[in-house]
């Protein structure tokens, strides 16, 4: 079974990339080819965003049982959202530059990344100041479920500050893509592919960093 | 019953504050310092409200993140915690905490925003409206420092690590806020910015309640 | 430096396959990384 998915996650991914460079899109203002950056991009901040509530989740589920593996579990969850939200980041700036100008101009989106990323990095940062493994997994826990109920904010002020360039229907409906059927069916595999590769890459962490605690609590 | 222990802790720690004046006497030369900063930085230039509004939300973020970890990383350093875990229950502790920095925090930004005034020309041409927006931007920051110098106050190296993991946390709040208090501040009527005044709300009703469901396990051992 | 962006400027469909790159050397990376730190745990 688990062969299988790998080799599900092989043959989308690769169809995404050559389907996505390859296939004809719509034509779409001011964004042109450009416009296929969206087969990469949104999947990466949309597992930084999933990785982010996964972490939550496993960190209310730590402090409701004790078990040590939700904390393993949080704690992998949030590495891969870090690394999926820097290539979200990467892969978003280089796309402002050539379609924006500049590689960061504080659209509202922009900042909802950076925010991300300055989560991620302060979740770390706290995790690396305590010593004591059950201190560390309940405080770190507590933090990311403080941090976590403050995000959904963001929703309701970033329209009000600014106005964004980023195309997308819920923030700029002027900027919408629309995509016909085939954009749509790449999209969505592209978004099925990622998560499942990410999923994949978390199962792999975990149980890295599973062997690493029976490897340390023997020693002990 | 749990309003008169969270009175008796909030209590505790005014008349220990009181005492040694420890935190206020820093606190009162840390706003003194950052507003002659401000004071320098700007020197006699005529500076838009904008920008002033942002350089007096610098000046809060500061002092409170400077002097709000204090209620909890006192009780670690001077092991009182232990003791004031047998005596009273966690929800009590963590609502007198919060009310302290309550009091704390809208007497030292009544004084920033005495002293900005005075240095700067800042106007505020509706008063009333400014005033509102700072209350309760202060119940939110309070409410997220105040759970988050808990947790703070267990792990090493507090200083440097408190404004970085409360500003990530903060910043919904003070993107709002700034934005709420330039608005005031050019006049806009308070009317106008019950929408602000919504999300500052809503901002503190839901950190206090995640504090008061999570503090339990910060506070125990 | 500049014909390179004149030429990613002209040639979009070479942005895509830029962030495509990026993503996979991402993920190379890390996957690199957590290879490094099994053998770590595999020796010791």
């Amino acid at each position: 079974m688990k062969n299988f998915i790998t080799y599900a996650i092989f043959v989308i991914i690769s169809a995404v990339i050559i389907l996505g460079l390859a296939l004809p899109i719509p034509d779409i203002p001011a964004l042109g080819d450009k416009a296929r950056v969206l087969y990469f991009h949104v999947p990466m901040s949309w597992i930084s965003v999933l990785a982010f509530f996964m972490s939550m989740w496993y960190s209310i589920r730590y402090l409701k049982t004790r078990d040590h593996n939700y904390d393993i579990k949080s704690y992998s969850s949030a590495q891969l959202g870090f690394l999926f939200c820097i290539l979200a980041t990467a892969t978003g700036s280089l796309w402002a530059k050539f379609s924006w100008g500049s590689f960061w101009n504080w659209d509202p989106r922009q900042t909802s990344i950076f925010i991300l990323l300055l989560i991620y990095g302060a979740y770390f940062a706290l995790r690396s100041a305590i010593e004591s493994e059950d201190q560390r997994a309940k405080l770190s826990s507590v933090y990311s479920i403080i941090a976590a109920v403050t995000v959904p904010f963001f929703v309701f002020i970033m329209p009000r500050i600014v106005e964004s360039l980023h195309p997308d229907p819920i923030l700029n409906t002027q900027g919408k893509i629309n995509m016909d059927s085939s954009m749509l069916t790449v999209f969505l595999s592209a978004l099925v592919g990622f998560t499942m590769l990410y999923l994949w890459m978390l199962d792999l962490k975990i149980r890295a960093e599973k062997l690493n605690y029976k490897k340390l609590s023997l020693t002990d | 019953m749990l309003l008169k222990n969270s009175y008796l802790v909030f209590k505790k720690d005014l008349s220990s504050e009181l005492r040694t004046r420890y935190v206020i006497n820093s606190l009162l030369m840390f706003v003194l310092v950052i507003i002659s900063i401000i004071r320098f930085a700007i020197g006699d230039e005529k500076v838009d409200n904008e920008i002033l509004t942002g350089l007096l939300w610098i000046a809060i973020f500061f002092t409170s993140v400077s002097g709000l970890s204090r209620t909890f990383v006192k009780e670690e350093e001077k092991e009182t915690s232990f003791s004031l875990k047998l005596s009273t229950g966690s929800n009590s502790v963590i609502l007198g905490k919060l009310f302290f920095n309550l009091i704390l925090t809208f007497s030292l930004n009544l004084l920033i925003l005495f002293l900005f005034v005075i240095i700067t020309d800042y106007e505020i041409k509706n008063f009333s409206g400014f005033m509102i927006v700072i209350v309760f931007g202060n119940l939110g920051l309070v409410s997220a420092s105040t759970i988050i110098a808990a947790i703070i106050s267990k792990a090493n190296s507090k200083g440097t690590l408190y404004p970085v993991l409360s500003f990530p946390v903060l910043l919904p709040l003070l993107i709002t806020v700034i934005n709420a208090t330039k608005l005031a501040s050019v006049g806009v009527e308070t009317g106008k910015l019950l929408g602000e005044i919504q999300i500052l709300l809503s901002y503190f009703i839901v950190v206090t309640v995640a504090s008061l469901m999570l503090f339990k396990y910060v506070w125990e051992d | 430096m500049s014909s390179l962006y004149d030429f990613l400027e002209t040639n979009s469909l070479y942005i895509v396959l830029l962030i495509v790159l990026i993503i996979w050397v991402g993920i190379f990376g890390y996957l690199r990384s957590l290879d490094k730190k099994i053998k770590k745990l595999e020796e010791k």
